[in-house]
């Protein structure tokens, strides 16, 4: 047997799922054999936050990381936020502040407010840029954005309070 | 906002969110970038590693035998299928693969197929090409002049009139030269008061679509189904059929959302190869351009102007002289157009007796150019507001003032002739300046950190002439489907149409579906360019939507309605086909007039249909020590006639100032003799969230364009006119250097800082 | 970049043992990123790659020493580095840093021991180690040893690091009394690699400069440490002049280099005006207890 090839088990926005996989191949490359195409490659060099993907909760660029390596780990990407049917509360606030316009980015954006505001319940406008400062939008639509992390953010903590 | 309460209360003028907007957030909104089709094979270009050459030899043994590659393919190869495979807008100049020559670093030679794209790629690295090195000529100035020839013949696509003449020229690398004489210009530099004479220069850049180019060809039955992430469909089957020669409804076009296109994704790029690869090797090609490569594909012009100004001594132009040099790079693409229909507006927008323009396209052996958001525009206004500003400062004069002293007003003619209407340059320059309390106090800063202000203006013509078409359908349960070949690249078209149709049906906008362009279903669109959609699309759209509409009242006479008599659509279904049954079709078809400029003089009485106005003021901040420059607001302003979507055309507003910020303050493709040095994000820059100014306003100033559909027009490019120079303006303003070459980098502001010192020192 | 296997060792030993071949094929890595895009540029085809994955846990402690330094081990990610406590305390410069030094993305998988490997000139970690006197702890087959970090770089992408050796961490001396800071100036965005970047550490003793550190990244072809601009600072007052000479000892010093964000020229001018600022900024920042 080919020793590139491995067989790897993960947790898949909350379902157990597990596949053959070369070594070559990025997190990207693996989410597109599960029909998800919300992470995308872009730059390719982990700058545009395109292929963004929470591994084990925490924020990682597909493009940059080899497949092989999520064995075991629990993976939560764009589509497996409105799991429950309903949007999540910045998938809201991304659309009612107007948020993006090609929308190519906006999957990496929306997972790194969710965890922005996981760690941050209140940023200002300071945090949020720095935080958010390795996601690209070419169409610039950067002035919604910070609206909508606000948004997002107060009315997270209105829900929690 | 006052200027809405005209609008009807209805679809047309609300702030309706994106229709799509569900799709996106939840990463579900299709792109040609994830398409992926049974037995499909994946595409790796072999490219140029020399800027000029005749191919010797081609040898793809060592690709081909690398296990899992399918084929490999050479431009000779392509002549199977198209005996000549160039292609091209403008010229026949682009072959799908490089034929006898290449004529830049980057352009593709041989390709690979493969199934798994990571043996594609492994494989094209192991071709290898000889090629008899040619001398190659990459400024726009020499290449006026140049010895090095980039195309032996010119090959003009022959659609365009003012082209004709340039059929079989050789040695040239002009592919177009565009003049209009008006008054007599000479006349004016004798008798003025003051002569002005500057030179500015643009970088190239790229556009950098965050979904990089893609394209996706499948044989169809005896046809071909192409996808692809393309703003001109329509011309995509054109230019399919005509290499093919073929009949237009033997290619399929299909484009989804786009990822973003601002110009890079017009006309044809990758669709000749991929269409000729599937039907070589019988099975669907992808063609997935990296971010790296999209640099080799399509970029803006760089473009040197020279521009010479009589001005009298109260501040009045009588007299201006431009000489505009456009960077077309190795193909044509768009060029000539950029050279004609921006190089009219070359003056800028004032009121100068006497104009003289000769703009020229030039062939050089770099990346090829085309149109980015804003189609040559942003080139001319960086020289001729510049070159206000550095009229008025030396006259004594407010820059603000001099420009009041000199716009082109309403009912007076433009350098072509053409009377001004519907072009609110007035209200721009005066809403920017009320923005920026341009007559109050200016704090300038202290110590080593130094203010300054600056604002721009300027307009831009619509391509003309162009066509759009819509259909309309009416379900028999009353909904409606439109079917448009305007492709939603980020812009909000899906929306705006839909308020259109919604409007002039009386439905909500909600409701309405957006067929995405399919050209077996959705009729001719000349493209989703310039600003152009709004206007033209939505006049389609508004007559489709009414022709449905007569056709509708005219069922409900025949069904018995009195005239005028209110009825629900379904009822009228039901009622005519006994059960829920039947369609109503409307089509709308909409070319606006137009008079083409004439050959020898550039001038028209009707050059376009309407004028898209903006303008920017800034304030910045300067560190004298180190040449960083911060901006600290930035203020937009546009004449886009009524808003469909207010909050929509914010973003674009916004959108499109921001990204001309870059192309402003960093974006550079560096070139080490004709070797691109800086091809990816790493090493090319574009704006983040940490460069954008804290303070960003966008103004959409009262007007109304009596012509367009609810008197609205474009509005995409606006707001990249003014940047540039608005921000070279303040620079000077705040410390009393002129930059004239752009990017305006920390580095160029310390070394004018730098030689201002030591020519003081001298003095 | 296909048909190579990726092996994930359960100890240092098993890690040595699997690099010891002296295949140039082989390498260890344990967040990837900067091997993955040599991979993907075709720069580098492996074929082993050994993940440090399973070591993670035993190596990326962040700990306070006895004598009142810090230990951070090879496998910390930056993220990490940037939350801890004990780092904040000992060593508030890099906490600070971090948030300039590259994405979210790639703090929460790059490690401090692939950032030291590296090599690129334009890390902002290494300066920042250098300046606070860190050691660079090294294993391989002939057993454990220490390198300075100021010393550990060669040339552009070379270090010290012999074939078959890894980091296994850095350890940083007692900083009590040491004021310290990094400022990276980026020249096109502002999310860039530095066009230059300056880190300073000193000592004030009785209103005089008793000793200092000055390193600079990205406008050299390596990390360097600006000794003369040391030398112009030792013994004298912490203030406006004793920096302003400091500078333009550094500026005649370093052999900046030519590169798509500034000329060498202009990277000589920007580092006089970073070093001052930068010893500024330090001074500002109050020593550490």
């Amino acid at each position: 047997m080919d020793p590139s090839i491995r067989k790897i088990a993960f947790t898949l926005n909350g379902q157990k799922v597990s596949a053959q996989v070369e070594s070559h191949i990025n997190l990207v490359d693996l989410l597109r054999r599960f029909n998800l195409d919300g992470a995308r490659e872009s730059c390719g060099q982990g700058l545009c936050g395109c292929c963004t993907v929470l591994v084990d909760g925490v924020a990682v660029s597909g493009c940059l990381t080899l497949a092989q390596l999520v064995d075991g780990k629990s993976l939560t990407t764009v589509e497996g936020l409105d799991a429950s049917g309903a949007l999540s509360v910045v998938q809201q606030a991304f659309i009612d502040e107007g948020a993006f316009q090609c929308g190519f980015c906006t999957p990496g954006f929306v997972l790194m407010t969710h965890q922005l505001l996981e760690t941050n319940a209140d940023p200002d406008e300071h945090e949020i840029r720095d935080y958010l400062a390795g996601n690209l939008c070419r169409c610039a639509a950067y002035p919604e954005i910070i609206r909508a992390v606000k948004t997002a953010g107060d009315r997270m903590r209105a829900i929690s309070t | 906002m006052k200027h809405h309460d005209i609008m009807p209360a209805g679809q047309v003028g609300r702030s309706v969110p994106r229709l799509e907007g569900r799709q996106k957030v939840t990463g579900r909104a299709a792109y040609t970038h994830n398409l992926v089709l049974p037995g499909m094979l994946h595409a790796k270009v072999f490219r140029s590693t020399i800027p000029h050459g005749r191919i010797l030899s081609i040898d793809t043994s060592a690709a081909a035998a690398v296990e899992g590659v399918h084929r490999v393919v050479t431009g000779e190869d392509l002549r199977a299928i198209v005996a000549e495979p160039y292609f091209g807008p403008a010229f026949h100049d682009q072959p799908a693969l490089a034929l006898d020559k290449v004529r830049h670093i980057g352009e593709p030679v041989a390709v690979v197929l493969a199934e798994d794209p990571y043996i594609a790629a492994e494989a094209a690295r192991l071709i290898v090409a000889t090629y008899e090195e040619l001398d190659a000529v990459f400024d726009e100035v020499e290449a006026m002049t140049s010895s090095a020839i980039v195309h032996d013949v010119l090959k003009p696509a022959g659609t365009f009139p003012d082209l004709k003449h340039l059929v079989g020229k050789r040695d040239t690398n002009i592919a177009l030269d565009y003049q209009l004489r008006r008054g007599d210009v000479d006349a004016a530099f004798a008798s003025a008061d003051h002569v002005y004479e500057h030179e500015f220069k643009s970088q190239q850049v790229m556009h950098t679509p965050l979904e990089p180019m893609v394209s996706l060809a499948a044989p169809d039955g005896d046809g071909l189904l192409i996808h692809t992430a393309s703003q001109s469909p329509s011309f995509v089957r054109i230019e399919i059929a005509r290499l093919l020669g073929w009949p237009e409804n033997r290619v399929r076009v299909k484009v989804p959302y786009l990822g973003g296109g601002f110009g890079a994704k017009l006309y044809i790029k990758l669709e000749a190869l991929v269409a000729i690869l599937a039907l070589m090797v019988k099975r669907p090609v992808k063609l997935s351009l990296t971010m790296e490569e999209q640099f080799f594909t399509i970029t803006k012009h760089a473009c040197t102007f020279r521009i010479k100004s009589a001005v009298s001594s109260e501040g009045r132009v009588t007299g201006r002289r431009c000489e505009v040099y456009w960077n077309g790079g190795a193909y044509a693409d768009i060029g000539p157009r950029v050279t004609q229909k921006s190089g009219f507006t070359a003056p800028g927008p004032y009121d100068i007796e006497n104009v003289s323009i000769d703009s020229y396209a030039l062939y050089t052996n770099r990346p090829p150019a085309g149109a980015l958001r804003g189609f040559g525009i942003p080139q001319l206004v960086w020289a001729y507001e510049s070159h206000s500003d550095m009229i008025a400062r030396d006259l004594g004069l407010d820059p603000v003032e001099f420009r009041r002293k000199n716009i082109l007003r309403e009912g007076r003619p433009h350098a072509t002739g053409t009377l001004m209407h519907d072009a609110e340059i007035e209200g721009v320059l005066e809403k920017i300046a009320e923005r920026m309390n341009w007559s109050a106090p200016f704090d300038r800063g202290e110590g080593h950190i130094k203010r300054g202000r600056g604002i721009a203006i300027a307009f831009k013509a619509s391509i003309s002439p162009t066509t759009s078409v819509a259909i309309v359908t009416i379900a028999a349960d009353g909904c409606a489907s439109l079917a448009i070949s305007t492709v939603d690249m980020g812009q909000a078209s899906d929306t705006a149409m839909a308020q259109i149709l919604a409007e002039v049906l009386g439905l909500a906008t909600e409701d309405i579906k957006v067929i995405h362009p399919d050209t077996d279903v959705t009729p001719y669109d000349m493209a989703t360019l310039g600003s152009r959609s709004t206007f033209h699309m939505g006049h389609a759209v508004r007559l489709a939507g009414e022709h449905a509409r007569r056709q509708l009242d005219e069922l409900a006479v025949s069904l018995g309605y009195a005239p005028g008599a209110a009825y629900a659509p379904r009822d009228l279904f039901k009622k005519k086909y006994g059960m829920q049954a039947g369609n109503i079709v409307g089509v709308g078809s909409y070319i606006p007039d137009y008079t083409s400029p004439a050959p020898k003089t550039g001038l028209s009485d009707n050059i376009t249909p309407f004028w898209m106005i903006g303008g920017t003021g800034v304030e910045i901040e300067i560190d004298t020590q180190t040449g960083a420059i911060k901006v600290l607001k930035l203020i937009n302003a546009a004449d886009l006639g009524l808003p469909l979507n207010p909050k929509i055309v914010e973003t674009q507003l916004s959108g499109a100032a921001l990204m001309q910020y870059g192309f402003t303050l960093f974006e550079n493709m560096l070139f080490d003799e004709g070797q691109l040095t800086n091809g990816s994000l790493a090493d090319y820059k574009i704006p983040g969230l940490n460069d954008i100014p804290p303070v960003i306003e966008n103004h959409i100033v009262d007007a109304r364009q009596t012509t367009g559909p609810f008197g609205a027009k474009g509005v995409g490019e606006s707001a990249t006119f003014g940047v540039s120079p608005a921000i070279a303006n303040a620079i000077h303003d705040a410390v009393g250097v002129r930059l004239t070459e752009l990017p305006l980098t920390p580095e160029s502001i310390f070394n004018a800082l730098r030689a201002a010192k030591s020519q003081a020192g001298k003095a | 970049m296909r048909n190579f296997d990726i092996v994930h060792p359960s100890s240092w030993a098993e890690a040595l043992g699997l690099l010891s071949g002296g295949d140039e094929g082989t390498r260890a890595f344990s967040g990837g990123t900067a091997l993955m895009l040599m991979m993907k540029s075709g720069f580098y085809a492996p074929t082993r790659l050994i993940h440090l994955g399973a070591l993670e846990a035993r190596c990326s402690f962040i700990e306070a020493t006895a004598d009142g330094g810090l230990l951070i081990g090879a496998a910390a990610t930056l993220s990490s580095v940037e939350a801890s406590p004990v780092v904040q305390r000992s060593a508030p410069v890099i906490a600070q840093a971090m948030k300039k030094l590259a994405n979210v993305r790639v703090r929460n998988v790059a490690r401090v021991g692939g950032a030291l490997a590296h090599g690129d000139p334009h890390m902002d970690l290494p300066p920042i180690l250098a300046a606070l006197g860190g050691e660079v702890l090294l294993c391989g087959p002939d057993g454990e040893r220490t390198c300075p970090v100021e010393s550990f770089y060669t040339g552009y992408l070379e270090t010290r690091l012999s074939q078959g050796e890894l980091i296994t961490g850095v350890r940083l001396p007692p900083q009590a009394g040491w004021r310290s800071a990094y400022v990276k100036c980026t020249t096109r965005a502002a999310d860039d690699w530095p066009t230059v970047g300056v880190a300073v550490s000193l000592r004030v003793v009785s209103g005089a400069i008793a000793d200092a550190r000055i390193m600079v990244g990205a406008a050299t072809e390596r990390l360097t440490r600006l000794t003369s601009a040391e030398a112009a600072l030792r013994l004298g007052a912490p203030d406006a002049a004793t920096f302003a000479r400091a500078a333009d000892a550094a500026a005649q010093e370093a052999v900046t280099v030519d590169s798509a964000s500034g000329s060498a020229g202009y990277k000589t001018e920007l580092l006089r005006v970073y070093v001052r600022r930068t010893l500024a900024e330090a001074l500002l920042n109050g020593a550490v207890q």
